[in-house]
């Protein structure tokens, strides 16, 4: 019992580091190529979007920790070179997977979910988390709540951003700052305050 | 501008605004493409040529090869084929790159591997239409060059700012923007710079507007 829920705390903690601390985008840049579109692109809903990142993350990080242990022996000196492979291999077994479910499923919104799901996949925001639990060996119980708060984390700078979009949007923001400019100087100031929050940078 | 360059120009600037991939449509400050690398570990011209060093050797093999691919498969399959192609072509990057830099790979970090799902790198999955292998060879030397160009410029702006220096050589004593070398410094630099490189292609291509105006 203390085991688990030593886990459990464990789980929770790693969670809000991704969340707030290590935040995906604000500390650490993972998708934010795709973040600056998926905002002011009216074709994709950001919030399935996320859904389906945080899905492939909570689904390839077990395999990725699994990958990761084996890749650890002492015998595979060429883990460096075939990790990012292995990583890749670990988010499209993922994506096998919520693809199978959405086909099976009876969604009214399959061709929608169909299309974003690649999109999802194949983000840094995916191999990002993985290369960090992995490089900082994070045990099961670390590597999952760093999966969920990366994923949960991505969201919480979606929100951010889509809801700076209308004070970003405004006449008096000079035109050549509009659309990429502005949003880059926004992230910044939003990641200078997580820094003013946590007090310190990350190691890469 | 002389008169048969502002003709070209004008006659051709559609074209080359979606072609050209160094000024007019670099992907980093009109498409938003690899946004990561520059502004996290580029704080430095040294982690600049590591990472410039890596998107040369992964980007254009990889848009090869998966074009090769790509025609054999449905477009369905085609994120597979470009994200297994870049993993593929990483082993042997990862191989170059370490006995080219050695310890100083450690200053990328993680963002070496990370070039791997690199909207840069497989972004091109998301085109329904098939590529040719001499435009997807263009394309990729073009875009790498592209990209290397923002990197630099970002990479030397930020040494500067934030350590005085300039490829290790001091500039001025004592950093004068310490932010710079910090993620949210390099969000805010790289905004301003984007702003800036809009002003000008906006600016270039007004000239040639007000240029055929005047041809006789």
């Amino acid at each position: 019992m203390t085991l688990v829920l030593q886990n459990l705390g464990t789980f929770v903690v790693y969670a809000l580091i991704a969340v707030f601390v290590q935040n995906a985008v604000f500390t650490r840049g993972f998708g934010v190529s795709r973040l600056t579109k998926l905002v002011t692109d009216s074709a994709t809903d950001s919030l399935i979007f996320c859904a389906l990142l945080t899905l492939i993350q909570i689904l390839s990080a077990p395999m990725g920790y699994y990958l990761n242990q084996w890749l650890s022996a002492p015998e595979h000196w060429y883990r460096d070179y075939i990790g990012p492979l292995g990583y890749v291999l670990c988010a499209l077994v993922a994506y096998g997977l919520v693809l199978l479910v959405i086909f099976l499923l009876p969604l009214a919104n399959k061709r929608e979910l169909m299309a974003v799901l690649p999109l999802a996949t194949l983000s840094c925001a995916v191999l990002g988390p993985m290369l960090i639990t992995s490089s900082q060996h994070y045990t099961f119980a670390q590597t999952i709540g760093f999966a969920v708060g990366s994923g949960l984390g991505y969201g919480l700078a979606v929100i951010m951003l889509s809801e700076g979009q209308r004070k970003m949007n405004n006449r008096k923001v000079p035109a050549t700052f509009k659309g990429l400019p502005i949003n880059l100087i926004y992230i910044g100031i939003l990641a200078l305050a997580i820094f003013g929050l946590t007090g310190h940078m990350v190691s890469y | 501008m002389k008169d048969d360059r502002v003709r070209y120009f004008a006659e051709n600037m559609d074209r080359l605004s979606r072609r050209d991939r160094v000024f007019l449509n670099n992907p980093v400050i009109m498409q938003g493409l690899g946004l990561a690398p520059i502004v996290i570990p580029a704080n430095s011209v040294m982690s600049a040529a590591v990472l410039a060093m890596g998107v040369l050797l992964l980007l254009t093999p990889t848009r090869i090869i998966a074009t090769l691919i790509g025609q054999h498969v449905g477009f369905k399959m085609r994120a597979v084929v470009y994200a297994l192609t870049a993993g593929v072509v990483f082993i042997a990057v990862a191989y170059i790159m370490e006995s080219l830099f050695g310890t100083q790979l450690l200053s990328v970090g993680i963002y070496l591997p990370l070039l791997v799902m690199e909207p840069l790198i497989v972004k091109r999955f998301e085109n329904p239409q098939k590529e040719r292998i001499v435009t997807s060879f263009k394309k990729g030397i073009l875009t790498t060059i592209g990209f290397c160009l923002v990197l630099f410029i970002m990479a030397a702006l930020r040494e500067v700012l934030a350590l005085g220096t300039l490829g290790g050589i001091e500039i001025f004593r004592g950093p004068l923007l310490p932010m710079a070398s910090m993620p949210a410094g390099g969000f805010i630099l790289l905004g301003v710079v984007a702003a800036i490189w809009r002003a000008a292609v906006n600016a270039f291509k007004k000239n040639v507007s007000l240029g055929v105006k005047k041809l006789p």
